[in-house]
């Protein structure tokens, strides 16, 4: 599998599998210890578009399509998924003033 | 293919009926909407084709598929006529309630029939997506915005965690149809590490949704603070789809693979049974034991996706069938108490002051705790049987645990069933027509769960 080459400029598969695996471990780990609401939204967008980034660089290696339409339908997914996340956000927010994940805590117990 | 297009009718329809402020239509939409897809599925059974044929090779309701399909939208259609009470208090909101839930069947029937991983993805994405809303339903509800926000944050990790595997899949295999998929990993010509590793990730992205151990502390939190019915909804329906996905992708795709998944998912297990059933036996609120049982529940289905029985998918249809149903008596149940504080308490005297009510709590607990002549023993039973030749040790586990589970079932049946002290403070609990029905549906479904067996 190494020997595949993208878009003819010589930079091999491997190269997009670490990058979109270091995007992704980023938006994990950011997942796992932020605390602002906001910014765990855009690090789990950040590891939609790490997957997004290895589904373009296979589908080329492969050449076939699917891997790309694959990703379209993600960004829709991930649009949605905003969307909800963000009016659910609002809607702690009006009720607990803070965005702050740590302090939701009544649940315990 | 067409009962699909008629549940998702169904919820388009329901949806802007509710325009004219009458709750009782939307009721109507749903029952009648659901019932026909339920007829549908039934006559697709029997004749083998349904009414439209779609040239799409994307969704294949097949017999499997249509066994799962069925029970998904008969627990829905339960799910809805015994909340109808509820959903019909907010006039201006009963057509979301319902149409989000149609809207999430949608999703569960497509995670059931997939072919390939797009439709699987977007199945999974189209139940997640209004239950996410559906649990921040009350919207002036603290610990419901905090579950909505919680059930939010983990299930949006585990979709990114699930599609980051699909990549690497994507990447062994070249393909996203299941067929292509499970042919290339047979054949070798799936490339090792990358098949691993996307393998192992997309389980661990299934075990967050299904809430097993070591991913399960989202599911006690938002369990407890969304409300009644969606508890319910997700403990049934939610979960059902989970593990119909996870055998499919699992012991049918991956199965050139079991050596490296099998041997997770062992130990997943053992700690998912006992983790769940110890976990339980702590609670206070009833909805958190509710949480840990499914998840000691999860575990044992689990042993059905384990086994290299030809019989997995029927033994694994038979003990959700059993949990099922014994869920949603015990959560209509709970909506007729209507406790505040959600306590285990607030079940005191519940069978005396309504005898019919106690006898469907009585049934749905010991089916539940798995005494034999009820649905769950059937359930576990098979389960347990099919998979004991080759792994006895996790079976032994299970049963263990199981006892455990018993003991919280029936402290629970105890109380529901102990003398009020001040008989004279007791009024009656009335559930409404439509309830007294599901409740007779669950009741006589748990019931005859054994001549179903054979």
């Amino acid at each position: 599998m190494v020997l595949g080459s993208i878009f003819n400029a010589g930079v091999s598969i491997e190269y997009y599998i670490v990058l979109s695996t270091i995007l992704f471990v980023i938006g994990a780990i950011g997942v796992m210890v932020r605390r602002n609401a906001i910014i765990l939204l855009m690090c789990i967008e950040l590891m939609l578009n790490a997957v997004n980034l290895l589904m373009v660089a296979f589908s080329t290696y492969f050449g076939k399509a699917d891997g790309q339409i694959f990703v379209f339908f993600i960004m829709v997914v991930a649009a949605a998924e905003a969307t909800v996340g963000l009016s659910i956000l609002v809607m702690a927010y009006r009720n607990i003033r803070t965005t702050d994940v740590g302090l939701f805590n009544k649940l315990k117990g | 293919m067409d009962a699909l297009i008629i549940v998702f009718v169904t919820g388009l329809i329901s949806m802007f009926i509710a325009m004219a402020k009458k709750p009782v239509l939307v009721l109507a939409t749903a029952m009648i909407g659901l019932s026909s897809a339920l007829a549908l599925m039934i006559n697709q059974w029997w004749t083998g084709t349904g009414f439209i044929q779609l040239n799409y090779e994307g969704l294949l309701f097949d017999k499997p598929s249509i066994l799962y399909s069925s029970l998904a939208i008969s627990f829905v259609l339960l799910i809805i006529a015994g909340g109808y009470s509820y959903f019909k208090q907010e006039v201006e909101h009963t057509g979301e309630y319902i149409s989000l839930l149609i809207f999430s069947l949608v999703g569960a029937m497509c995670m059931i029939a997939f072919t390939d991983l797009f439709m699987f993805f977007l199945g999974l994405e189209i139940l997640s997506i209004p239950i996410y809303v559906m649990v921040g339903s009350k919207k002036r509800d603290i610990l419901s915005t905090e579950a909505s926000l919680k059930y939010f944050f983990t299930g949006s990790l585990a979709t990114g965690i699930l599609l980051f595997g699909t990549a690497w899949v994507y990447g062994a295999t070249g393909s996203f149809k299941i067929n292509e998929i499970s042919a290339a990993i047979l054949d070798g010509s799936a490339k090792g590490a990358l098949l691993n590793v996307g393998i192992l990730i997309m389980m661990a992205a299934f075990l967050f949704k299904v809430g097993a151990a070591p991913f399960h502390f989202w599911s006690p939190d938002v369990y407890g603070g969304a409300p009644t019915i969606v508890t319910g909804f997700m403990a049934a329906v939610v979960k059902l789809a989970g593990l119909f996905a996870f055998l499919k992708l699992f012991t049918f795709t991956f199965w050139g693979a079991y050596p490296l998944w099998s041997g997770a998912l062992f130990g997943i297990i053992i700690l998912t049974v006992i983790v769940g059933n110890l976990s339980a036996l702590a609670q206070t609120r009833f909805k958190r034991m509710l949480a840990f049982s499914s998840i000691a529940n999860a575990g044992y289905a689990l042993i059905a996706i384990m086994n290299q029985s030809n019989w997995s998918t029927w033994n694994l249809w038979m003990y959700i069938y059993g949990y099922g149903f014994a869920i949603i008596a015990l959560i209509i149940i709970s909506l007729l108490v209507n406790d505040e504080n959600d306590s285990i308490e607030g079940f005191r005297g519940v069978g005396r002051k309504n005898p019919f009510i106690g006898f469907v709590l009585t049934v749905s607990l010991l089916s539940l705790a798995g005494v034999p002549p009820l649905a769950g023993f059937f359930g576990k039973y098979m389960v347990f049987a099919a998979a004991f030749k080759q792994y006895p040790v996790l079976v032994i586990t299970a049963i263990a645990t199981s006892g455990i589970g018993m003991v919280y079932y029936l402290r629970f049946f105890m109380t529901a069933m102990a003398k009020e002290e001040n008989e004279s403070t007791v009024e009656k609990l009335k559930p409404s027509i439509l309830q007294t029905i599901v409740l007779l549906i669950c009741a006589i479904a748990l019931l005859i769960g054994g001549y179903i067996a054979y």
